[in-house]
């Protein structure tokens, strides 16, 4: 109406198509410090498409590392992607040096075996004295930091409950 | 690898400040800058004799930004009372508008209409000259009440340019530290209108954060990254980019209220300027429009009546 077209712009419109992506926040899995991340990532979930994640950033608003990351959390991106990242169990026999994959099941009842079997051995439900104090020493327990108050509340609930002492949470599981 | 991630040396980490900053004001050369810019995107670009005209208004805008009279400030009491009841100090419809505003509008048009441009654009900056003051302020009213569509296309942009000289002074007269944030986060806090655009900034303590740039006073307020402008869901947010395109620009999309904003993310490309890369990028816009997803601000240059036919 000024005088200027836009011919030429809806031309050029119909070359173009959208691209679509996702910011997702999410927290650091390194260390106890929780960075704030935002990742990057192709791909539209409704359609069944795996997502693929681009890139990540630290994020700028998260009152913990306000934006920045550590040579490990930028590096972030290549972990995910990692060709020899842990995806599933994997059990490697006493002696041997071949890891051998093994399903969920097949890893919680092992673990859980062997638990039940060193505390029926090794409980402590009484000290010399007599006075009752229900311990199990000779099993510890190491829990990841990076998870949220809730994981860690249900921790230390099932954990000290069976008698555990040893346990502490750790950064770099 | 994130490659626009630069490594810092040690010691030349800069600490962030105890706050993130919440507001900055547009500064004495916003116009020129703007200027500046329109011209470099103009060439070879399907807009670019718009673009042109634009480069030029935005010199006109500076001109009269230049030469503005002094105004006298708001009054003390009724900023007070703005403060306490979270208003934005300088609210387009709230605030009675000194018709020192017309001053800006006239230094505008004198200097378009000497201007090299199309005669239709030359012809309606020469007739604004002569219209009245209520006409004018009917204008005015419709643009300041969140709807570009109620002006007339071909005065849009020169009552526009001549509000935002206005409001612009406005603001840096009252200065930075009278504004406060204010609830919902979208709006203005200067002046109460839409953002035409949010700019992720890309450099210092800021890198990284959002900010929210005013289609009027373009004065920029912080806002959460990931988070949608106009109605502050933090789920269902999407970002679109022209396929193929290095990312510099992306509507930041939300499935709650069905709108959208455009992201300058400064990482990709520093030169972007709010104003003139929004509208060099109304291709996005258009593709938008089609997905069925409607611009949450307006820029107050693009009229959104006639975006099929003619700019």
């Amino acid at each position: 109406m000024l005088g200027f077209s836009s011919v030429d712009a809806l031309a050029e419109v119909r070359e173009f198509k959208l691209a679509r992506s996702s910011e997702t926040r999410n927290t650091c899995p390194y260390c106890s410090v929780s960075c704030g991340l935002i990742m990057h990532s192709l791909g539209d979930r409704a359609k069944n498409a795996e997502p693929a994640i681009f890139h990540i950033e630290g994020d700028p608003d998260h009152p913990v590392n306000r934006g920045t990351l550590c040579p490990k959390g930028a590096g972030l991106v290549d972990f995910i992607h990692s060709e020899s990242r842990l995806k599933y169990p994997e059990y490697r026999a006493p002696g041997s040096n071949e890891w051998k994959r093994i399903s969920w099941d097949e890893a919680f009842t092992r673990v859980a075996r062997l638990m039940k079997d060193d505390r029926d051995k090794n409980f402590v439900a009484k000290n010399t004295a007599g006075v009752t104090v229900n311990r199990w020493l000779t099993t510890g327990f190491l829990a990841a930091s990076a998870s949220s108050n809730e994981s860690g509340y249900i921790t230390q609930k099932a954990i000290r409950s069976l008698g555990i002492l040893a346990f502490d949470n750790q950064a770099r599981v | 690898m994130n490659t626009e991630d630069r490594i810092l040396e040690p010691g030349r980490i800069e600490a962030p400040f105890g706050e993130i900053r919440f507001l900055s004001l547009a500064g004495r050369d916003l116009f020129t800058r703007r200027a500046d810019r329109f011209r470099f995107l103009s060439p070879g670009h399907p807009l670019g004799k718009y673009l042109d005209f634009l480069a030029l208004l935005a010199d006109a805008q500076q001109e009269a930004q230049d030469r503005f009279p002094s105004l006298p400030p708001p009054d003390a009491r009724e900023l007070a009372l703005c403060r306490e009841h979270g208003m934005p100090l300088l609210d387009t419809r709230s605030r009675l508008r000194n018709p020192a505003w017309r001053t800006a509008l006239t230094l505008i048009l004198r200097r378009m209409s000497e201007a090299d441009l199309p005669k239709a654009a030359r012809k309606t900056a020469a007739g604004l000259m002569s219209v009245d003051e209520n006409r004018l302020e009917e204008m005015a009213d419709g643009i300041l009440s969140g709807d570009p569509a109620a002006t007339p296309p071909k005065e849009l942009p020169f009552i526009a340019a001549a509000l935002q000289v206005y409001w612009v002074r406005m603001a840096s007269m009252v200065g930075e530290d009278a504004f406060a944030k204010l609830e919902p986060a979208g709006v203005c806090p200067v002046c109460g209108s839409f953002p035409a655009t949010g700019i992720v900034h890309a450099n210092g303590t800021e890198k990284g954060l959002r900010y929210l740039c005013c289609s009027l006073c373009a004065s920029r307020w912080h806002m959460v990254r990931v988070k949608c402008s106009n109605c502050e869901a933090t789920q269902g947010i999407s970002y679109y980019s022209l396929e193929g395109s290095n990312g510099a620009v992306k509507a930041e999309s939300c499935d709650d209220c069905n709108t959208y904003l455009k992201l300058l993310y400064l990482g990709k490309d520093d030169a972007m300027e709010a104003m003139a890369d929004d509208l060099a990028t109304l291709s996005l816009d258009m593709l938008m429009d089609k997905a069925g997803k409607a611009r949450s601000g307006p820029n107050l240059f693009f009229h959104p009546g006639c975006e099929a036919k003619q700019a």
